[in-house]
């Protein structure tokens, strides 16, 4: 069966100075999946994000964007931005724009849509995140949990092919996070591809199709959420699940 | 429905940017055409304000000339003797009113065609310029309150301990030496500023010529004044006391300057000198001070803060721009490409020499260096007003661009990066997200700014601008009411200076936009949503 990748990762290397943080990455990504990234700490999945949508540049190693090798000095990384979309821990909204000019203002400097059209998609948007009623607050006046719901909408309204979220519940309030995760249950379900670095194992096993477990800069091991979850075989992940469960 | 009332800063931005252009082009041709029309003026150079010598006059009274660039005139001993020269070389007169620091480089640099100002022709100066022969013979002198213990002095020796001080740069400061036990205060700019002195017996007496003698014992009646001239007096060269027109080295008309001042006998000379001294400025002072300084000096007032709402307007939102574009320009992340590296590496070096050098060196200097310097130099010849605008302009820019580029950097990283993973480029990015925020944040640091602009365009009189500083020492220097004069000035400064604060608060408050937001509940609201938010 030939497989459709969007991503086709190989021999993928990343560097701080004399720090190598990823070491010889091969991984493939489906269009249409939902791959999970684990690990603990410090185990490079936040540089894999940054380097799959060149906000760091990695220093070896080819990224296939359906085909296309991203990191090929000619390639358009403006484009290849805008279909790829990125949501952070941090949320990252424009403090100087209200909600819906949070949403607007790539829409209409990058895919260059008229201020009128990007509006509507925009408050479309929103209401998908729950957040219609919120559209003239500035970014100071909402709550975290807003914020994330503001920044997805924000993706979203550039109709990406794929979304990549770094912990996108991390900083938030416990009873916050439920409400992100149904959003992205709701993503899931929509067909996008989506990359997703979480700790949240229970809602990492509802909602994966791929499922990776990194650790110190190598895919250690990868599988289908079943048999990551279930019956890990490497030990490390296994200690590495170990200690999540015996947290919860 | 939101975004059609934004528009976008660099639009702006743009805009005041071509405004200022276009604003300073017409105002640079019309001073372009009045500088052709007038391409045979004589131009004298003068303080317009050391009577009798020379003074300003609000009108063409008494055989006044015009003084160039505004609606004032001069009048005064120097000036009858400008009119005869000019007359005799058949152009028509004007006078450049000059500080008395800024003749010399205004003559070298060709900014003014003569010097008649009651200059005494030393050495030092006819090593830079030549001096016809003397059109003046004066007496030295010691101005002194009429009630001070010096009141009753005859000779030098009298002067032990006494507080004196004289014209920066002058004859009379150095005849000072002379006086055994003297005390020499530091030179003081103009005679305005040593009138004030003597009156709030910060000085004991300051020397000066005869004629200001005469003058100040008709403007003040506490005041007197010592003639130093005889046996007992200062010893100087005969010269040291004659005054003589300035001139550029090797002046083709020298000899026909000379031939009129020689048909002006010392006779003539006194009778001259005499009539100067009955119709220079008079204290009129009945009634109310303020209305009174209103009422006689109201339209010179008006310009000169008009000039100096100018010079702090353009020079602040010009500085603004300056300050905004090398904010953007500095913080242009370094780009992959090795030649570009290179010349951005070039640019922001040349920009940090910029602002080093105006943020390292007084205004005035600036002044000086630019208008002066340029001149003599590379024979740019610009107004005195385009040149203060520029100065200011440049100077507030070095300033800003550091605020802006703090302000640039101060906002957080991930603001940039979420721009960026949404595929905006730098110069998006700037436009849209941060300048917004980094001018949001610099609007203290402008206000500040602008502020220190206001003030510290006085500093401009050293290149004759008429701002405000300029006009209230001329007005001064008329009506001998120092005190009243500058505590007028100052009120002035400090309603403009409160003005511009508030107003500055306002369009802060502006751009914050409304403390609270509206809930929306729109066409597009199809559902509650599905999960309520917080
Ligand atoms: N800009 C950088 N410069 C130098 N070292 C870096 C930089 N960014 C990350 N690192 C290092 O790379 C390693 C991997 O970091 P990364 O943020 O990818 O980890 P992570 O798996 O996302 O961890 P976490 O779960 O805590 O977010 C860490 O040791 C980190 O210190
Ligand atoms: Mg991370």
């Amino acid at each position: 069966m030939e497989k459709d990748n969007i991503l086709t990762i190989q021999h993928l290397k990343k560097s701080f100075g004399q720090h190598e943080v990823l070491k010889d990455i091969d991984l493939q990504v489906q269009r249409g999946e939902v791959m999970t990234i684990i690990g603990s700490s410090g185990s490079g999945k936040s540089t894999l994000l940054r380097c799959l949508n060149l906000l760091d540049d990695a220093t070896a190693g080819e990224i296939l964007y359906n085909g296309q090798n991203i990191l090929d000095p000619n390639f358009n990384r403006i484009q290849y931005r805008a279909k790829v979309g990125m949501v952070f821990q941090q949320f990252n909204l424009f403090n100087n724009l209200n909600a819906l000019e949070n949403c607007v203002v790539a829409q209409t400097t990058v895919l260059k849509k008229n201020p009128a059209e990007a509006e509507k998609n925009a408050l479309a948007q929103l209401e998908k995140v729950g957040m219609g009623p919120y559209v003239k607050a500035k970014p100071a006046q909402l709550s975290g949990g807003q914020k994330q719901r503001v920044a997805i909408a924000r993706t979203l309204a550039m109709s990406p092919d794929m979304i990549l979220f770094d912990e996108p519940t991390s900083a938030l309030d416990p009873e916050m996070v439920d409400g992100i995760l149904d959003i992205m249950k709701d993503l899931a379900h929509t067909g996008l591809t989506m990359i997703l670095v979480t700790h949240e194992m229970g809602f990492a096993r509802d909602i994966s199709d791929h499922v990776v477990f990194m650790d110190q800069g190598v895919i250690a091991e990868q599988g289908s959420a079943e048999q990551i979850f279930s019956s890990p075989k490497n030990p490390r992940t296994q200690e590495f699940l170990q200690r999540y469960l015996k947290r919860l | 429905m939101y975004l059609k009332q934004k528009r976008s800063w660099l639009s702006i931005i743009g805009l005041l940017f071509a405004v200022f252009v276009i604003a300073a082009g017409t105002f640079h041709s019309s001073q372009a055409q009045a500088a052709k029309k007038s391409k045979k003026v004589f131009l004298v150079g003068m303080e317009a304000n050391y009577p009798p010598f020379n003074w300003t006059q609000q009108d063409a009274s008494n055989g006044a000339v015009p003084i160039q660039g505004s609606n004032l005139y001069a009048n005064g001993y120097d000036v009858q003797v400008s009119k005869r020269i000019a007359k005799r070389l058949g152009r028509p007169v004007e006078v450049a009113k000059t500080e008395w620091d800024g003749l010399l480089p205004a003559l070298t640099s060709g900014k003014i065609d003569a010097i008649i100002a009651g200059m005494t022709p030393t050495p030092e100066r006819e090593k830079t310029i030549d001096f016809t022969r003397a059109y003046y013979n004066s007496k030295q002198i010691i101005v002194v309150n009429k009630n001070s213990k010096y009141a009753k002095a005859k000779t030098l020796k009298d002067f032990k301990g006494a507080k004196l001080t004289g014209q920066l740069s002058t004859v009379q400061y150095d005849l000072i030496k002379q006086i055994k036990g003297a005390i020499r205060e530091p030179a003081m700019r103009d005679f305005s500023s040593m009138r004030v002195a003597l009156q709030s017996n910060t000085i004991d007496g300051y020397v000066a010529e005869l004629p200001e003698g005469y003058s100040m014992a008709v403007a003040d009646p506490n005041a007197t004044y010592i003639n130093l001239s005889g046996k007992g007096g200062f010893v100087l060269d005969k010269t040291e006391s004659q005054e003589a027109i300035g001139l550029r080295k090797n002046d083709p008309n020298k000899a026909t300057i000379n031939s009129v001042l020689s048909k002006l006998p010392n006779s003539e000379q006194s009778r001259l000198m005499q009539q100067a001294v009955k119709e220079q400025p008079q204290t009129s002072s009945q009634g109310n001070w303020f209305i009174d300084i209103w009422q006689q000096y109201g339209g010179m007032l008006l310009r000169g803060i008009g000039m100096t709402l100018l010079l702090a307007i353009v020079g602040t939102a010009v500085g603004f721009i300056i300050g905004l574009l090398i904010g953007i320009v500095r913080t242009i992340p370094a780009p992959k490409k090795r030649l570009q590296r290179y010349l951005i590496n070039f640019v922001n070096w040349l920009l940090s020499v910029y602002i080093e050098v105006f943020r390292g060196t007084p205004m005035i200097v600036q002044a000086a260096v630019f208008y002066y310097g340029a001149a003599q130099a590379f024979g740019i010849n610009l107004d005195r007003t385009t040149s203060a605008l520029i100065i200011v302009s440049i100077n507030t820019g070095a300033y800003l661009a550091e605020i802006i580029r703090g302000g640039i950097i101060s906002i957080d990283q991930g603001q940039f990066e979420a721009a960026t993973a949404l595929g905006m480029t730098h110069f998006q990015q700037m436009n849209k997200i941060v300048l917004p925020q980094a001018v949001r944040n610099s609007i203290p640091a402008v206000t500040n700014e602008f502020i220190v602009n206001i003030k510290d365009t006085s500093v401009l009189s050293i290149i004759s601008v008429s701002e405000l500083f300029f006009t209230g020492s001329t007005i001064a220097g008329q009506n001998f009411q120092f005190f009243h004069t500058y505590l007028t000035i100052s009120l002035i400064y400090l309603i403009m200076t409160f003005t511009i604060t508030r107003i500055f608060r306002l369009i802060e408050k502006k751009l914050n936009g409304p403390k609270n937001y509206d809930l929306m509940t729109n066409d597009f609201q199809i559902a509650t949503p599905k999960i309520a938010g917080k």
